[in-house]
């Protein structure tokens, strides 16, 4: 008799996903499919309207990372427009982004990722929340992730004129500057950051590494997978979130490719299965040979764990420090453990903080010299950022007047559709064999599978959940339902 | 009637210590769709507050001769969820949300009206949010760490058809919800003391 296990909804509240994983008949997994829905239209939707109006329209994409759209599109703005905005321009656009970085990663680690560690993954699913962890590790931590993510909101909102979506930046630079008394505002808020960045590594040291069973789950082969791994860098190919070329290594860690964002159509295509909307991107030049580890495989990955593999280093002091006792720790580059993605978020998290120092201290941050007018004729742009969840791709074409004729996104997530596919499918199967009896735990430590990658279903919506947010569904061959587990049962 | 009632919120202003204690937010995203209903309703929500000497707190400063106005219901639309929704409702008494929901249960542009406790708490569960926290759990660890959260929150909620296609346009049936969901809110702004 095949079964069929549904996890259903993953969440309504950031968008919607859905996990369904057959077993054979001796009980075994026979195939595992992740579904996301994929949002209609969005192309449609700009053609007809000003190129200049796409930071604020992307930004509307999703509610998850607003601040990426509004970067990559601003990017993308200014070379369809040809105009190359002042240093003190993109200083800003990358401290707001610095601050931003701070605030998203925070989140994720203490909110989601981090109460599978604290609380552990077997843990009585009403308490592997952050109100847990505050419980179990105390108020203090909360305390500081909201302050970390205050402070990153006023940043966001001095610089990019609102909170969460700013509305700042246009081709050829931003609408605003600074004042030096926003500045050294800024500046102290960044040393605080610095602060917090180092306490959330300790935390993880003590708390993850200092346990064995926990550091065995994250080397274990059940979350490992070997891939090309995609990342932007700087010219010495340090991690760059805001601006430099798309590095990618293959799973040597030897660099494959190098491209500056206007080219990647020529790195980068994408396949289509018949059973989602939604397409896997691959490395055109490597080709899709399915959902396959290995040099063969043209599936790669963007993450935090995929960035650390693809640069040589990060560009600021005490960042650098983690990132070597990151490969130290866990044996070389590249690492292939995907639960490693929760410390990578952190080191990235450091590296933020610092750069938000460095950029604050900068003396050209508070300069009147912030717009560039655009003079030339519009035509066609690239703008790419490394979002939290993977690199971010937009890419517009105008007519003469600037209006969008194509409109084309790639978003964080999307990139790593196959590898989270590839990383479900392995942990069902390492998890549920012949004789398994399928319980919570069973399955949170599947959802971890996906988790480490932070996905994004890209979507903004916040349609209130009407139902049970968990739904695990058995079925026989004939669709009868043979069981059906509730989470508030 | 009219001087008794600004009698009555002069009076208030000298005990309010905000500048609003009362919030109604919008929520969802205005460009997809149904999804738009709660910026909709709460826009609308915002003009009537705006003309209704009810909700307006008038006072004179004393070294002013002119009489300034404040309403004390202030309305906002915004695309957020749990911490970061949380932390836009810190510091107000009393919060009402406009959102759009899928239960699938009701035929769209059905309005219901209740408590945020009411719905069940999702991130208490599996991931039950990609990058956050509920709303309710996100309020209780505001909660445990004393900031000040609303003591009531209320929702208006619209059954939305479509949330999956981009488009700044509400469907014909959600649309002519608006006013349902509108009158909905003021009602319950009635309730005020």
């Amino acid at each position: 008799m095949t079964q069929r296990i549904t996890i259903d909804p993953i969440t309504r509240l950031e968008g919607h996903g859905k996990i369904e994983i057959f077993l054979d008949k001796e009980g075994g997994v026979a195939n595992t499919y992740f579904q996301i829905p994929e949002l209609r239209g969005f192309e449609r939707f700009c053609v007809g309207r000003p190129v200049e109006e796409m930071p604020l329209l992307t930004n509307r994409i999703c509610g998850v990372c607003p601040e990426a759209h509004h970067m990559a599109a601003a990017k993308a703005a200014d070379m369809v427009y040809h105009v190359d905005p002042p240093r003190t321009a993109k200083l800003l656009r990358e401290l707001l982004y610095m601050a931003f970085y701070v605030t998203d990663h925070a989140t994720h680690f203490y909110a989601l990722g981090g109460p599978d560690f604290v609380m552990g993954p077997d843990a009585p699913v009403a308490e592997r929340n952050i109100l847990g962890v505050i419980h179990k590790v105390g108020l203090e931590i909360a305390g500081k992730v909201i302050q970390a993510r205050k402070a990153g909101h006023t940043v966001v909102e001095m610089i990019g004129g609102r909170k969460v979506h700013p509305c700042t930046s246009i081709p050829g630079g931003l609408t605003k500057g600074i004042t030096e008394e926003q500045r050294k505002e800024i500046e102290d808020m960044g040393h605080w950051a610095v602060e917090f960045g180092q306490f959330s590594l300790k935390l993880f040291n003590d708390i993850v590494l200092g346990n064995k069973a926990y550091v065995d789950l994250i080397l274990g082969d059940i979350y490992t997978h070997h891939t090309y791994y995609m990342g932007m860098v700087d010219e010495n190919n340090k991690i760059n979130f805001y601006d430099g070329k798309v590095r990618v290594v293959d799973p040597d860690g030897k660099e494959f490719v190098k491209y500056a964002p206007k080219d990647y159509a020529e790195h980068i295509a994408e396949h289509v299965e018949p059973w989602t909307y939604l397409k896997f991107p691959y490395l055109k030049k490597v080709g899709w040979k399915g959902f396959a580890d290995g040099k063969d495989s043209g599936v790669y990955c963007a993450t935090p764990l995929s960035r650390v593999n693809a640069a040589d280093g990060m560009a600021t002091p005490r960042a650098q420090e983690e990132y070597e006792r990151f490969f130290t720790t866990l044996g070389g580059k590249p690492v292939h453990q995907r639960l490693a993605t929760h410390w990578a978020r952190l080191v990235e998290l450091l590296y933020a903080a610092e750069r938000w120092v460095e950029l604050a201290t900068d003396p050209e941050i508070t300069s009147p010299n912030f717009h560039t007018i655009p003079t030339e004729t519009p035509t066609e742009g690239v703008g790419i950022v490394e979002a939290p969840r993977g690199t971010l791709t937009h890419h517009y074409t105008t007519d003469e007047r600037g209006v969008l004729t194509k409109v084309n996104l790639i978003v964080g997530t999307t990139n790593n559709y196959a590898p989270i596919s590839m990383s479900i499918n392995k942990a069902a199967r390492g998890l549920i064999q012949k004789g398994t009896v399928v319980t919570e735990p069973t399955l949170n430590m599947i959802e971890m599978a996906f988790r480490a990658y932070d996905p994004c279903f890209g979507c903004a919506t916040h349609s209130l959940p009407g139902k049970m947010p968990l739904e695990v569904i058995i079925r026989d061959a004939d669709g009868n339902t043979v069981d059906v587990l509730k989470q508030f049962c | 009637m009219m001087k008794d009632e600004q009698t009555t919120n002069i009076m208030t202003a000298t005990i309010v210590a905000r500048p609003s204690s009362l919030l109604v937010i919008g929520l969802g995203n205005p460009i997809l769709g149904d999804d738009g209903v709660g910026w909709t309703v709460a826009e609308r929500v915002k003009q009537q507050v705006e003309i209704n000497p009810r909700y307006q707190i008038c006072y004179r400063p004393v070294d002013s001769k002119v009489i300034h106005r404040h309403s004390f219901v202030e309305v906002d639309c915004v695309s957020l969820g749990g911490l970061s929704l949380m932390e836009r409702m810190l510091g107000y008494r009393r919060v009402v949300i406009v959102d759009s929901m899928e239960t699938g249960q009701s035929p769209a542009g059905s309005v219901r009206v209740f408590k945020l406790d009411e719905l069940a708490n999702p991130s208490a569960g599996h991931s039950a949010s990609a990058h956050d926290t509920s709303l309710i759990t996100a309020l209780r660890t505001a909660e445990a760490m004393g900031m000040p959260i609303p003591k009531s929150v209320e929702i208006v909620a619209i059954e939305a058809k479509n949330v999956y296609d981009f488009s700044e346009e509400l469907s014909p049936v959600v649309a002519e919800a608006v006013p349902l969901a509108v009158q909905a809110v003021m009602d319950l702004l009635k309730e005020e003391p």
